[in-house]
């Protein structure tokens, strides 16, 4: 009769009742399952090092600053450097947003020559063997070209609050870039305290174009599972399940195939250039006056020359409308318009370099003019990478860890088992701490399993930690509870049991806090470790261990009796 | 046996004096201490660093072939170490070019089988230094706040911060000796260590603090039920450093795991140094403390 009371007000218990929802939750989420077909199979995820496949860690280069220079200067340098030609500058006008450089030489100098350097609209007059180039352009085309052409890279200017910021795409030094604005007169700006504006890295936006530009890579291979997650500001981590490393390192760094045609007639089209003619691709802009979101590119010489020629061949200058341009990559195509009218009429004279390609007025057009733009890329990295780290494991290999680490769980808990019994002499003691242990280790499965976490070598050492400290903290409960080997009074019991869990939540809150800067730093597979570690003890102190205080003292209570008896 | 040794802990703390209950363990310390700064001197840093941290590539794969064999065929890569474990060979190169490391990766990658690789690049193991060492001191201050918050009073915290200290000094000299090299894993058993070892340091201090009795008892409870937990903790951790590293002895089908045979190894000896720092170190800064504390509101 009496047990029978006690077995009722264990189960009414608040705490025994969240406990049982947890298990079945968990085991729900684990979902164990065996078919004969597959065997035993769960939901849960795992890591690469039990699942077999490889990782790249990559590391963005570039730098971010702001920087001043000379004008004159400026054009001097980008003449130098693309024709070879050293200019005169004669004068220099600055306005608010626009700077007017004239400069003269010798040499024969065309307009085609000019627009080349891509850095503004020009007027060239010629009078006693003397050229006289009158250019409009402006500070940040200036600079940007500049550093591009000295470096090869993409500068990307962007207007911050107190000034205008240039990423540089590759890596340079602070030193490198001061000296390199010191040749043109100029310097990195410094704020208000003195410091030069320069930061290594690239920005945040420039981090998630190239995550996206290396997942949509990875989707068009029909690899959709393989995430492409970002670590802090510089770094990109990329696992490929099943995948092996020379294999990944081929993805990652191969370029997809990009090709421009002109329509013949109808269905037929006429090969144009590839992606390598392509120099350099802009941002996604909006053109006030025409309402329209665009992509600018830059084309090469050879580019620039086969659109010219095959424009003209199809017919395209004379009407564009029935001759679209039309891109592909990797054979799909990704953009068709035709040529404006202004573009049409300017190449029956000469090649265009820079070209902007418009995709329409309204948000999809925007959508369309970002996607347009990873597209221009064929799948090229908008920055320099470089490889920081990359791992691979075969996929029977990780089989074995898998087993092992089973292995090494169940005899670890067999020799925690033998020791407990040891010290207790009594099966009424070892099952309950033992069951717990084993509570908890499904417990936090099932969150894994909740949450899609995936489980790798590092968080099953996290559990056996987890595990680890569970026991000490059951071996707490029952000390305290069993004082001086026998059940205390119910007063006592209840103060000795908030005094062991004082101790414990003591422990568990050093433990958490000990391994918290790992999950905050998140470096290499310790943050798996640490999560685990801190989700363990979070469930054994909250859900597992108050239910363990109340079973062992009803099992305590239930022996005492018969004992007695 | 774990109770023969309680039983000889608890005599042994109970015949010597405070003082010369701390000589062992400082004596332990301070010669750690020793072995950490010769290193420093040696090599510029007190642990000596792994691959994780040096940067450089990691190459394990199932073979009978001999070691020189190994050296011989990589020989145009830059090879630094090959060594054989059970039906492994586990190869270690410097640094290397990208389209090297590219050559050597597809090479290995279609001859052998059950590969596994890992590769580090010099810069990003130099931060990945730089963020385990403040990783730890961040996780150790974090633990100092934690317990003096917990303990409000300055001696007994110290004490519990100091042993806990001396385990990480203690393991860390101890990995010098046997020659293991600092990894992510062995920096995550230091971590754990901090964690693990101010376990049976606040069950002791509350014990001794807030339980009626004398401080002697109190030690003595603390005592059972502390060595019973690090016993506990550290069978599940033999267990799980025998499997990692040993298996492969028994079925050809298994391999080691160096991850979780460095977190183990490392845990067992910083455990071990947890023993004797909790119940000779901290027990007799404590002890003293408590008799002396008494004594004066005796007096006064």
């Amino acid at each position: 009769m009496r047990g029978d009371e006690k077995q009722q007000s264990l189960l009414k218990d608040i705490r025994v009742i969240v406990f049982i929802l947890a298990i079945l939750g968990s085991i729900i989420f684990i979902h164990p399952w065996y078919t004969s077909n597959d065997g035993f199979t769960t939901n849960l995820n795992y890591g690469l090092d039990l699942e077999g496949g490889s990782w790249l860690q990559l590391k963005l280069q570039g730098a971010v600053a702001q920087l001043d220079a000379d004008s004159g200067l400026l054009v001097k340098e980008i003449v130098n450097i693309n024709l070879a030609e050293d200019v005169t500058i004669t004068s220099v006008n600055e306005g608010a947003n626009d700077v007017t450089v004239t400069f003269t030489s010798p040499s024969l100098l065309t307009n085609n020559q000019i627009d080349q350097l891509g850095v503004g609209q020009s007027t060239i007059t010629r009078s006693n063997n003397l050229t006289q180039v009158e250019l409009h352009s402006s500070k940040e085309t200036l600079i940007s070209t500049y550093i591009e052409d000295k470096l090869k890279t993409e500068v990307v200017p962007t207007l911050v609050s107190d000034g205008v910021e240039y990423e540089i795409r590759t890596a340079i030094t602070q030193e490198e870039l001061q000296t390199m604005m010191e040749k043109v007169g100029g310097s990195i700006v410094t704020d208000i305290n003195g410091n030069p504006v320069y930061k290594e890295g690239v920005t945040t936006e420039t981090r998630d174009l190239t995550k996206k530009i290396l997942s949509d890579k990875l989707n068009s291979l029909g690899l959709k599972d393989i995430p492409v997650k970002t670590v802090g500001d510089d770094y990109i981590l990329i696992d490929f399940a099943g995948i092996d490393l020379a294999t990944a390192k081929n993805i990652a760094e191969k370029p997809g195939k990009f090709e421009i045609r002109i329509i013949t007639q109808g269905n037929e089209s006429k090969h144009v250039l590839y992606g390598d003619e392509i120099q350099s691709v802009g941002i996604v802009g909006y053109h006030e006056d025409a309402g329209q979101w665009y992509v600018p590119f830059t084309l090469d010489d050879a580019g620039a020359q086969a659109l010219q020629q095959i424009a003209i061949e199809t017919g395209a200058t004379k009407d564009p409308m029935s001759h679209n341009l039309v891109m592909y990559l990797d054979e799909n195509q990704v953009y068709s318009a035709p040529l404006s009218s202004s573009a049409a009429s300017k190449l029956e004279q000469a090649p265009i370099y820079s070209w902007q390609a418009s995709t329409g007025t309204d948000e999809d057009g925007k959508t369309t003019a970002e996607e347009l733009q990873i597209h221009l890329r064929a799948g090229a990295l908008p920055v320099n990478v470089e490889l920081m780290g990359s791992g691979h494991v075969d996929a029977s290999l990780g089989q074995q860890f898998k087993k092992e680490a089973v292995i090494a769980g169940l005899i670890a808990l067999l020799a925690v088992a033998f020791v407990v019994f040891r010290k207790y002499n009594k099966p009424a003691i070892l099952v309950p701490m033992v069951s717990t242990s084993i509570s908890e280790v499904i417990m936090i499965l099932g969150f894994a399993a909740a949450i899609g976490w995936q489980l790798d070598l590092a968080s099953i050492a996290g559990i056996i930690a987890a595990i680890g400290t569970g026991i000490d903290h059951l071996v707490i409960i029952t000390d305290e509870v069993l004082y001086e080997g026998k059940l205390p009074p119910r007063k006592v019991y209840l103060s000795r049991i908030t005094k062991a869990f004082g101790i414990i939540f003591a422990a568990a809150a050093t433990t958490i806090i000990a391994m918290s800067p790992l999950v905050v730093m998140g470096f290499g597979s310790l943050k798996g470790f640490a999560i685990t570690t801190i989700v363990g003890v979070l469930i054994g102190i909250l859900i597992a261990r108050p239910v363990y205080g109340k079973v062992i003292h009803e099992v305590l209570a239930a022996g005492a009796e018969t004992e007695a008896e | 046996m774990e109770v023969g040794l309680t039983e000889r802990l608890d005599s042994f703390v109970r015949k010597h004096n405070d003082r010369q209950l701390a000589a062992l363990p400082l004596a332990v310390f301070v010669i750690s201490l020793i072995i950490l700064a010769i290193t420093f001197a040696s090599s510029g840093s007190p642990v000596k660093l792994g691959m994780d941290f040096e940067g450089g590539t990691m190459i394990s794969m199932a073979s009978q072939e001999s070691v020189t064999a190994m050296q011989q065929k990589y020989a145009d890569y830059p090879i630094t170490d090959v060594r054989q474990a059970g039906s492994r060979i586990i190869m270690q190169f410097g640094p290397m070019s990208d389209e090297l490391q590219q050559k050597l990766t597809s090479d290995v990658i279609d001859s052998y089988d059950n590969v596994e690789i890992n590769q580090i690049g010099p810069v990003y193991g130099a931060s990945l230094q730089k963020q385990a060492v403040r990783a730890v001191i961040v996780s150790f201050i974090g633990m100092a706040i934690v317990v003096f918050l917990i303990f409000k009073t300055f001696v007994p915290s110290v004490a519990v911060v100091l042993s806990a200290f001396s385990d990480i000094i203690i393991a860390a000299a101890f990995m010098n000796i046997i020659g293991i090299e600092l990894s992510l894993g062995t920096v995550a058993a230091l971590l754990m260590l901090i964690g693990y070892s101010v376990d049976s340091d606040i069950l002791l201090t509350t014990r001794v603090l807030k339980r009626r009795g004398t401080p002697q008892e109190n030690i003595s409870n603390a005592m059972h039920t502390g060595v019973t937990m690090t016993t506990t903790t550290l069978a599940a951790l033999v267990a799980m450093y025998f499997v990692s590293t040993f298996s492969y002895l028994i079925s050809p089908s298994f391999s080691q795991i160096t991850l979780l045979s460095n977190i183990s190894i490392v845990l067992i000896f910083g455990l071990v140094a947890d023993l004797m720092n909790t119940w000779m170190l901290n027990t007799s800064i404590l002890r003293w403390h408590v008799t002396n504390v008494g004594t004066r509101r005796r007096k006064a």
